[in-house]
């Protein structure tokens, strides 16, 4: 179920994106993205974010999806370490 | 043998407690000593040291009257005359420069006449009720004329005189009672040199002149913004605080720091018993060199207000009256509320909030009881809603998140640019210090959206305002850089030697980009292409250049932006790494930099450490013993949106009002009322309060020892003048949480804190209360590195090696004017009032702002047939609230203005959810907005009202209840 706060998170993440965006090619700005939320969102916010990738009718801008799967990866690739 | 000056030694020499007589003589730094004789004794001085002065530090007190060292000489009481060997006449040593073997005589026969004529002249025309005078045993006249003997008046008390002078009464906080005027001009002259408003002059020539506030005004009617200058200077009683008129000659005395604004200045506390008669600014404060502005000086009242909590209070639901409890009944209460949600909802379903009014001490304390006993990072403080753009903008382009400079740096300053700050309002004392060196020929440029009170200020350089739109601060500094890079104005040998060249090379490329030419964006940012130019040209080569700025930097979409920007164009001009540049934030709240510094973000363990450095965790792991999160936790609107969601479910905020002060009230006001436990600590029931189920109170900046930061980076003691209302220090009050949720504290000083902040931030090893208590105050980094502080930053290099320039796209806004919403709301700060009003409200601060309004151009009144005084009717798209019209030329059209001290205006239910890209910092300077005449409160404000009176009667009823 898509929420207000999943709204908020994806509009926060199309800010980001967006701002990180100018000057740079697009795989340094998704890099640039995803380390952004790596390193101030908590991690209820970047599990919420990630899970509506795989929802219909999100709005994520094209730089913001990119960056948010490369969350996804990044997410994965922490828990298989901590376990 | 010639010895060279050494103002560090002079500094540690000099008694801050002893009135020289003149000031010291700041063009002599680094000249030659000069050694002259007086009445027999050898005293080597600087060069340009009066003689009056050079006395005095020999410990010869030759009477005075019109000098004291906080002014320039003026030579017009002729008591401080001496005699000079060689030379004729009885000169003023006030106003007679130290020579090079110079022989001087004090004290003799003819100079002890002179001076007694001279008194006896003065005293026949003062009244003699010494007994009964609120100075009496305080008084300069009355010392000098014991020291010159005076014996009789001669002239008899019957002639011309102005004994029957009118008092003037209408300020509050301190009364002018001409009668006892001896015309010295000091405070005349304190107003003008130090205060920089020039609201006092003297009226009249020869026996009639008198100082006047204004045209012969009555001082409330004047332009005098109550600032104490001339109180302070003033020799007897004829400027005077009330509160001694009323209780008398203070009787003790401490030094403290202010608790208002981010200048951080010293006070001596003083004190007849436990009560606080006064305020005096301390000679010896670093930030402040003994000035002080209205609210530091004298709005202290609220600390003795009968709205101060005195005793905790719990309830089950917000619908309830409060009982009064114990403290141990209260502190259960909330332990096990918030062990029995977290049981119920998680780990990561609480979370607090730290004060920036508090000390760094009680700030740690508040996010350690967070992120040790609560288990997560859920923290946050009020610089998310100011200045977490600054952390973010400067850490990533400068490599620290603070400011680079002195507050006295701004004195070498060649061309000083502010941006959306309004020092003279909002960080008083430092904005006198600026008109200071604007008087002395520093070039200004305001960028702002109004015409701010300093491009009113008279000096000698050259104002320039650049008039931008709200929202397009990004789009002129970019300007601004594209000028300094495509007109060569840059400082290539700076760059090279100090910055990271890829970056800077990229940086160039993006700027020099013609899309960001002044002339390009002129249409976005309504400032005209040549004033533009103008400025860049101004700033890159008038020497030294300072950027100073605010709130209006921070609080936009683009606020982390527009920091790097400011950086960018620092580094890219040379300016940074030495006196006199730099770049600025002038912090809001008093201890905005130290609850930073304190690790209160939830991304950041105290000293900017990230918390998934395993290393910097794990060395707060071994002290605090607990394993540490290594995530970050939710900002504050994160907190919000998770608890409208239902995912979060308690929350501490100590000394905050996130209800009055964070945007979008009814959003705020929706997510306090889903919390199933809220625990507020603070002085008094503020609007946060009303959603709570405990109340914590807690102490005010007098009740408690501790330390503070300022905008500069300088930590300051707090020191407790008299005892906690309610029992405990804020610290302690955490401190007990804490045990009570089994997680053990067992501090017994806030000394014992700071020894543990030491031994665990970098930046802070070499701090303690013993060090403090010796350097009086200490600019941080403090370590092994710069055992004494560092006033100074980035001197040789930066703390990440090189400078990093950023590239800064500027990004519209998504708070679009159109046809619906047509003007710009911005908001900001009032001088006598400060942030929520809680405290300024409850002092005599009230006569001065008592309401907030709308303050718009004639020109969008006229439309609108508003006229001043009006009810207007304020529409966003988050709100509706209604507050009286103010029309003011200040504004540009389109643009409107207010402030949000009071709580009943609901300035931020129209504010909106947007916010800072990085950090979540509100966008409260641009609102779209429509205006109206209206007949009545709006539906908020109703229901505020409503809310607000049932509120107050739970509380009066626990009171009254209470045995």
């Amino acid at each position: 179920m898509s929420t207000n706060n999943d709204a908020n998170l994806i509009h926060m993440i199309n800010q980001i994106a967006a701002n990180l965006g100018g000057g740079r090619d697009e795989e340094a700005a998704a890099t640039a993205t995803c380390r952004h939320l790596e390193t101030f969102w908590a991690r209820p916010m970047k599990h919420r974010l990630v899970a509506n990738l795989e929802l219909e009718g999100v709005e994520f801008s094209p730089l913001a999806r990119r960056a948010a799967t490369l969350l996804a990866t990044r997410l994965l690739e922490r828990q298989s370490i901590t376990r | 043998m010639i010895g060279h000056f050494d103002p560090k030694q002079y500094a540690r020499n000099t008694a801050h407690d002893k009135d020289l007589g003149t000031p010291f003589p700041v063009q002599s730094l680094g000249t030659a000593l000069v050694n002259l004789e007086i009445d027999g004794i050898t005293i080597s001085v600087p060069e340009g040291t009066s003689v009056l002065r050079a006395a005095a530090l020999a410990d010869i007190n030759i009477p005075k009257l019109c000098a004291t060292d906080s002014l320039e000489p003026f030579g017009s009481c002729r008591l401080c005359a001496v005699q000079v060997e060689g030379r004729r006449g009885m000169p003023a040593s006030c106003t007679t420069p130290v020579a090079e073997g110079m022989k001087v005589t004090t004290q003799n026969e003819r100079l002890a006449k002179l001076r007694r004529n001279v008194m006896e002249l003065y005293i026949s025309d003062h009244p003699l009720d010494c007994l009964t005078c609120p100075t009496n045993g305080d008084c300069e006249l009355q010392d000098m004329a014991g020291s010159v003997g005076l014996r009789e008046v001669r002239y008899g008390f019957e002639g011309e005189n102005h004994l029957e002078s009118v008092k003037d009464e209408s300020n509050p906080y301190f009364s002018f009672d001409p009668s006892k005027c001896i015309v010295c001009s000091r405070c005349v002259r304190a107003c003008e040199e130090v205060q920089g408003t020039f609201a006092l002059t003297i009226d009249g020539r020869g026996f009639d002149s008198k100082v006047s506030a204004g045209q012969d005004e009555a001082f409330m009617d004047s332009d005098c913004v109550s600032c104490g200058a001339c109180v302070q200077a003033c020799p007897t009683a004829t400027l005077m605080e009330n509160s001694v008129i009323d209780h008398g000659v203070p009787d003790r005395s401490v030094v403290t720091t202010c608790a208002y604004c981010g200048v951080g200045c010293s006070f001596e506390a003083q004190m007849k018993g436990d009560k606080l008669v006064r305020m005096v600014p301390y000679k010896g404060g670093d930030a402040n060199h003994g000035h002080s502005c209205v609210k530091g000086r004298f709005a202290f009242g609220y600390a003795s207000h009968p709205d101060r909590l005195t005793t905790p209070m719990i309830r089950e639901s917000i619908d309830q009256p409060w009982r009064e409890a114990s403290w141990e009944e209260a502190i259960g209460f909330a332990a096990s509320r918030l062990k029995a949600i977290q049981a119920e909802h998680g780990r990561e379903s609480i979370g607090g909030i730290t004060s920036s009014r508090c000390t760094n001490e009680e700030t740690y304390l508040v996010q350690k009881l967070i992120r040790a006993a609560f288990g997560n990072n859920n923290t946050d403080t009020c610089a998310r809603v100011c200045h977490s753009p600054t952390g973010y903008g400067l850490k990533t382009t400068l490599g620290e998140s603070a400011g680079t400079q002195t507050f006295d740096s701004v004195m070498k300053s060649d061309a000083i640019i502010v941006i959306g700050a309004n020092p003279t309002d909002a960080h008083p004392v430092f904005g006198s210090l600026m008109r200071k060196r604007l008087r002395q020929g520093a070039k200004l440029i305001v960028a702002d959206p109004r015409y701010i009170d300093l491009l009113k200020t008279p000096h000698l350089g050259e104002a320039q305002h650049l008039p931008l739109r709200p929202g397009t601060n990004v789009a002129l500094v970019n300007a601004l850089g594209h000028v300094v890079i495509t007109e060569g104005l840059e400082d290539k040998a700076f760059v090279t030697k100090r910055c990271d060249t890829e970056a800077y090379q990229s940086w160039r490329e993006f700027i020099a980009d013609p899309r960001h030419s002044p002339e390009a964006s002129e249409a976005i940012t309504g400032v005209p292409a040549e004033a533009v130019r103008q400025a860049a040209r101004t700033y890159a080569t008038a020497g030294n250049g300072a950027i100073y700025y605010g709130l209006g930097v921070t609080e936009h979409s683009q606020g982390s932006t527009m920091v790097m920007g400011i950086a960018n164009l620092a580094m890219a001009t040379g300016n940074i790494g030495r006196e006199g540049v730099g770049v600025n934030p002038l912090r809001g709240q008093n201890n905005v930099q130290g609850s930073c510094d304190m690790g209160s973000f939830p991304h950041e363990l105290p000293g900017y450490q990230h918390v998934a450095d395993p290393i910097a965790r794990g060395r707060f792991e071994a002290v605090w013993g607990v394993k540490l999160d290594d995530e970050p936790g939710l900002r504050i609107p994160n907190m919000f949106d998770a608890a409208i969601e239902g995912t979060f479910k308690a929350l501490y905020v100590q000394g905050e009002d996130i209800a009055q002060s964070d945007p979008n009230t009814q959003h705020v006001e929706a997510a306090l009322r889903s919390l199933d436990c809220l625990i507020v600590q603070d002085i008094f029931l503020n609007e946060t309060a009303k959603f709570a189920h405990v109340l914590l109170p807690g102490s005010s900046f007098l009740e408690k020892n501790g330390t503070f930061t300022n905008a500069e980076r300088r930590i300051n003691r707090v020191r407790k003048v008299m005892p906690p209302v309610a029992g405990k220090q804020d610290w302690e009050i955490t401190q007990d949480l804490a045990n009570a949720l089994g997680y053990p504290m067992n501090y017994v000083h806030p000394s014992e804190i700071m020894d543990e902040i030491a031994s665990l931030t970098p930046s802070f090893t070499g701090v303690s209360y013993e060090k403090l208590e010796e350097y009086g105050s200490l600019q941080w980094p403090c370590n092994a590195e710069h055992p004494e502080g560092m006033p100074t930053m980035h001197e040789f290099n930066f703390p990440i090696g090189l400078g990093r320039f950023a590239i800064t796209e500027y990004v519209a806004t998504e708070e679009r004017t159109n046809r619906r919403f047509p003007l710009l709301l911005t908001t900001g700060r009032i001088l006598s009032q400060y942030n929520v009003g809680a405290q300024t409200r409850r002092t005599d601060n009230q006569h001065w702002h008592n309401e907030d309004v709308l303050e718009l151009h004639p020109s969008d009144a006229e439309v609108r047939g508003v006229r001043d005084g009006d009810w207007l009717g304020i529409t966003s798209r988050s709100g509706q609230t209604v507050l009286r019209a103010r029309l003011s030329e200040r504004m540009q059209p389109g643009v409107v203005y207010t402030t949000f001290h009071h709580p009943g205006s609901g300035a931020n239910v129209i504010t909106t959810d947007n916010s800072d890209w990085a950090t979540n910092c509100p966008e409260y300077k641009v609102t779209a907005v429509q205006v109206e005449r209206v007949s009545q409160p709006s539906a908020w404000q109703q229901r505020f009202n409503a809310f607000d009176q049932a509120q107050r009667g739970y509380l009066a009823k626990a009171q009254q209840e209470a045995p």
